[in-house]
């Protein structure tokens, strides 16, 4: 009975605070869904399957060739003397916002950005080239902003577990034997160790394929306009003056939803059907084709290369207040953005405000959750934690306001703070489990053999080993908090402004360089938070 | 000033209508509000996508707080329409106080709150400046999109379509929509407009229909789909005939007319379009394009019309909103909104009837960038022609 209460209680602010905002969004949204005219106004819709086919294909692509080129990064680097670098190099451009990148990298191959300019200087172009770069029809531009974004996260990930030292014996053990067997680097990777890192990726793979295909702030800013993606669609229809157009869009959120949750099912199906022709080719003898370490260099080169540009085209268009075609530098520079920025400073407080909160809360409730409940109901959590990240925040969010309408939670701080804590704590649960599970309970028996009582030992033992957890989870949590666009947007109803509402509204039209302040200070803020929880984890106990 | 029979009368409608509603200037119980004003916090709802629009509403803020302790928060929006949604959902869930004061709308927006009766008011004819307002010479002030405003928003300012371009570049401007598909044949990838529902690409489109339509007197009555599509044919094969000339062959289209004249700054096209006739002036003295800058209109006359502020039903501070509302209105307000160097936003005054001391706050001169030859203003058509027009065009081009 005890043990009950325990769990109860532990589950009592959870419940509270994050379960329930994120059940009663999902209930709102079918609740809003039950709309048969909305529906029928939906299949209406002269561009529903051409946007759909738009999401799906760009989210597809991005997912195929993120994955194809973090394990041939992976493979080719991995024990080499670039690993480490490439490792802490991927963990870096990870913070970055895929809406400031997508910024920035639209800026720079637009038809008058700054490659048609230095390629124009040199072939002495007068007026800029008829390129089909940014908004392209296929949504090409849209995919290699998620491809850069999504492979560093991929890296990030696969390096972690690499670095689980149980993973990295196993690994190493089976290097040997499949040498010895007579294989080659590569054939390793692909016979041995990809078939066993892909399963314990799955989740992630399935968010980034998601979040490809629902997301909407980078789709305006960089995505194909006609046909939009449907999240695009979707956006505009919630965003309406009409109710009737809200609710298609409700509907519209629910069916983009159910496609895509449609698709991975199908991928399972398929799955047992292609895997054991896969198998085939696993099977087959001794490859001595060795890991590609020189493309995989250049590639992490060119990764490089293309984050380093982004974010001096991003400073340099921060002060260029007058930079026409075809100048490769601006005509006239002013610091009139940067004093704008800090003389109304309420977007980058919000946002703070919301980041700090929302991961101080999501640590807390994360560091409840796995000290007072047994960890066999951890599976039952991550399930709640994955749909929270995975499915379309447009879903999560159009539900949460939908709700929260009924609170009069919409437009205040506290409403925005729990449709932040709704993805922010999902986050911080899942990098945090892993470590805090995997504590030795026998440093607790040491501890109290050497007089330390119950708080003494979890304060200062178990909190100060925990320490780089703590901080990477809580560099996530604030990075994650910071991004959030669709929710604020919704749920703040205007009343409070945060960095990407700023450089989103700043995108669709006004100053080059204050968007190009607002994408640098999107990208600031999760990078010091990551840099700090990095000097955290180095540092000794 | 173009404006067809049936306007014309709904003006007049609407202008017998005025002694109807709460008496203009009653110095007392204004005085009254004003007191009732003082201390009140006023969230503007504005959208927010320009920075003179953004710096002026900033001294609106500080003048209403210095002169009537009215604190204006301005609620950084991106459409009206979510406005609209939001003081919908407001008013549904039993909201009392409601999370905006003050709105920046017209059209669409203003037609769906006007029908849905979430707007406070009558109160525009109520407001002491109201008498400065050029309801003759500016019909589009009382009537919004073919719609009576009836006192519910208090007009702001004036809007033209207009075309604008480096003057070094384009000899002779295109003033008519077959002069445009000419221009763009002759540079192709070079033209474009925002795609619909874009507000000024549905206003170019407008602007197509009202000049390939064979009667024009359909345009201020609502539309049916059937009677549509019979009336808009010749618009279809308009754009038929100007698409493939545009940039990226009409097959994508920018997502706003923002991104247009960045367009143009770069040098990626030769026009752009404004809803503003003296945003290109504007861009000319900020330094945002050449002094070469020319801006015209098509010489049949383009779309115009009003936006104004309202107050939604649900808002906490309507005396407040009033107060405001009626400073947008003074000469030195709307003298300060029409400086070039300012915002460039024309008046609704009827500047000609200013005393001396009032008029001395509007500027007066040619300077670059500024229209030569306007052209008459062309009312806009009935609100019901914007879904069929949208629609019909995401059939045709959105797919």
């Amino acid at each position: 009975m005890k043990k009950f209460l325990n769990s109860f209680a532990g589950f009592l602010p959870l419940g509270v605070l994050w379960l329930s905002p994120l059940l009663a969004g999902l209930l709102a949204v079918l609740y809003g869904a039950l709309d048969g005219e909305a529906w029928l106004t939906l299949f209406e819709h002269p561009q529903l399957w051409p946007a759909l086919a738009i999401s799906i294909g760009t989210g597809t692509l991005s997912l195929i060739i993120s994955a194809l080129l973090a394990f041939w990064i992976v493979a080719g680097l991995y024990g080499g003397k670039l690993w480490a670098d490439c490792s802490s190099l991927m963990g870096g451009f990870l913070s970055l916002p895929h809406l400031a990148f997508a910024i920035g990298l639209g800026f720079l191959i637009t038809p008058s950005g700054f490659i048609a300019r230095v390629i124009g200087s040199i072939a002495g172009w007068a007026v800029p080239p008829q390129w089909v770069t940014t908004q392209d029809p296929y949504g090409l531009s849209l995919v290699a902003v998620l491809v850069l974004k999504e492979v560093p996260f991929l890296i990030w990930l696969i390096s972690s577990l690499l670095a689980r030292p149980d993973i990295s014996q196993t690994l190493k053990g089976h290097f040997r034997v499949s040498q010895s067997l007579g294989h080659g680097g590569a054939s390793v990777w692909l016979r041995v160790f990809i078939p066993q890192i892909l399963p314990r990726l799955k989740w992630p793979l399935l968010i980034v394929w998601f979040y490809g295909a629902s997301v909407v702030d980078v789709a305006l800013a960089i995505g194909p306009t006609q046909p939009p993606p449907l999240s695009v669609i979707i956006w505009s229809d919630l965003n309406n003056a009409d109710s009737a157009f809200n609710a298609r869009g409700t509907a519209g959120a629910l069916f983009l939803t159910a496609a895509l949750v449609g698709l991975a099912l199908v991928w399972l199906v398929l799955k047992r059907i292609f895997l054991p022709l896969i198998w085939k080719f696993f099977i087959r003898g001794p490859s001595r084709r060795r890991t590609p370490t020189i493309t995989a260099g250049l590639l992490l080169l060119f990764f490089c290369a293309v984050y380093a540009m982004v974010f001096v085209v991003l400073c340099v268009m921060s002060i260029g207040t007058l930079w026409p075609y075809p100048n490769l530098f601006p005509t006239e520079v002013r610091w009139t953005a940067w004093q704008q920025f800090v003389m109304s400073p309420a977007p980058l407080l919000n946002s703070l405000s919301l980041a700090f909160a929302s991961t101080l809360a999501a640590l807390g409730l994360a560091v409840f959750w796995l000290e007072t409940v047994p960890e066999k109901l951890d599976t039952a959590l991550l399930v709640f934690a994955i749909m929270a990240i995975a499915l379309p925040s447009l879903l999560i969010a159009d539900g949460q306001y939908l709700a929260f309408l009924r609170l009069g939670l919409n437009g205040t701080w506290p409403g925005v703070f729990l449709a932040h804590l709704t993805p922010v704590f999902a986050y911080v649960f899942i990098v945090l489990k892993g470590p805090y599970r995997a504590f030795d309970p026998r440093y607790r028996a040491v501890s109290l053999g050497l007089n330390a009582d119950n708080y003494r030992f979890w304060s200062v033992v178990k909190l100060g080993m925990m320490k780089p957890a703590l901080a990477a989870a809580a560099a996530v949590g604030i990075g994650v908090s910071i991004a959030q666009y669709v929710p604020t947007q919704l749920i703040a109803s205007g009343r409070l402004t945060t960095l990407p509402i700023e450089a989103v509204t700043l995108a669709s039209g006004g100053s080059r360089p204050l968007m190009a302040v607002f994408a640098l200070m999107l990208a600031v803020v999760p990078a010091l938070a990551f840099l700090v929880a990095a000097r955290v984890g180095r540092k000794p106990l | 000033m173009k404006l067809s029979r049936r306007d014309l009368v709904r003006a007049a409608s609407a202008a017998a209508l005025l002694p109807l509603f709460p008496k203009a200037g009653h110095a007392a119980d204004w005085v009254a509000l004003e007191a009732q004003a003082k201390g009140q916090t006023v969230y503007f709802n504005a959208w927010a996508g320009s920075e003179p629009i953004n710096a002026y509403i900033g001294w609106v803020a500080e003048q209403v707080k210095a002169r009537y302790g009215v604190t204006l928060e301005h609620v950084k929006i991106a459409d009206a329409a979510e406005v609209v949604r939001r003081v919908r959902d407001e008013v549904k869930a039993g909201k009392a106080g409601g999370s905006a004061d003050l709105v920046w709308i017209n059209g669409e927006n203003f037609h769906a709150m006007k029908a849905e009766k979430l707007l406070f008011g009558p109160f525009a004819n109520g407001l002491p400046n109201f008498k400065y307002v050029d309801t003759e010479g500016k019909p589009t002030t009382l009537v919004d999109f073919a719609e009576a405003t009836d006192g519910l928003e208090s007009p702001w300012g004036m809007a033209q379509l207009t075309f604008f371009g480096d003057g070094a570049k384009i000899s002779a401007p295109p003033k008519s929509m077959d002069e445009l598909v000419a221009f763009a044949k002759a540079n192709p990838g070079r033209v474009t407009y925002p795609a619909p529902p874009d507000f000024h690409g549905t206003t170019f489109v407008k602007q197509a229909l009202y000049e390939s339509i064979t009667d024009q007197s359909f345009l201020p009555l609502p539309a049916d789909s059937v009677e549509f599509h019979r009336a808009a044919a010749p618009l279809f094969d308009l754009l038929d005939s100007l698409h493939p000339h545009l940039w990226r062959a009409g097959q994508q289209f920018p997502q706003s007319q923002a991104q247009l004249k960045q367009m143009l700054a770069d040098g990626e096209l030769l026009m752009a379009l404004t809803f503003n006739p003296n945003e290109p002036a504007n861009l000319v003295a900020s330094g945002g394009l050449p002094q070469s800058t020319v801006a015209w209109q098509h010489r049949a006359g383009t779309i115009g019309n009003t936006h104004f502020v309202a107050i939604p039903i649900n808002s906490k501070a309507t005396a407040g909103a009033q107060v405001v509302a009626n400073f947008l209105l003074s000469p030195e307000a709307q003298g300060r909104k029409a400086d070039l160097k300012i915002w460039g936003d024309p008046t609704v005054l009827a500047t000609a009837r200013l005393s001396a001391d009032e008029a001395k706050f509007f500027a007066t001169g040619v300077v670059p960038g500024s229209v030569r030859e306007p052209a008459p203003a062309l009312p806009e058509p009935h609100a019901s022609w914007v879904p069929l027009l949208e629609t019909a065009w995401l059939e045709s081009y959105g797919t």
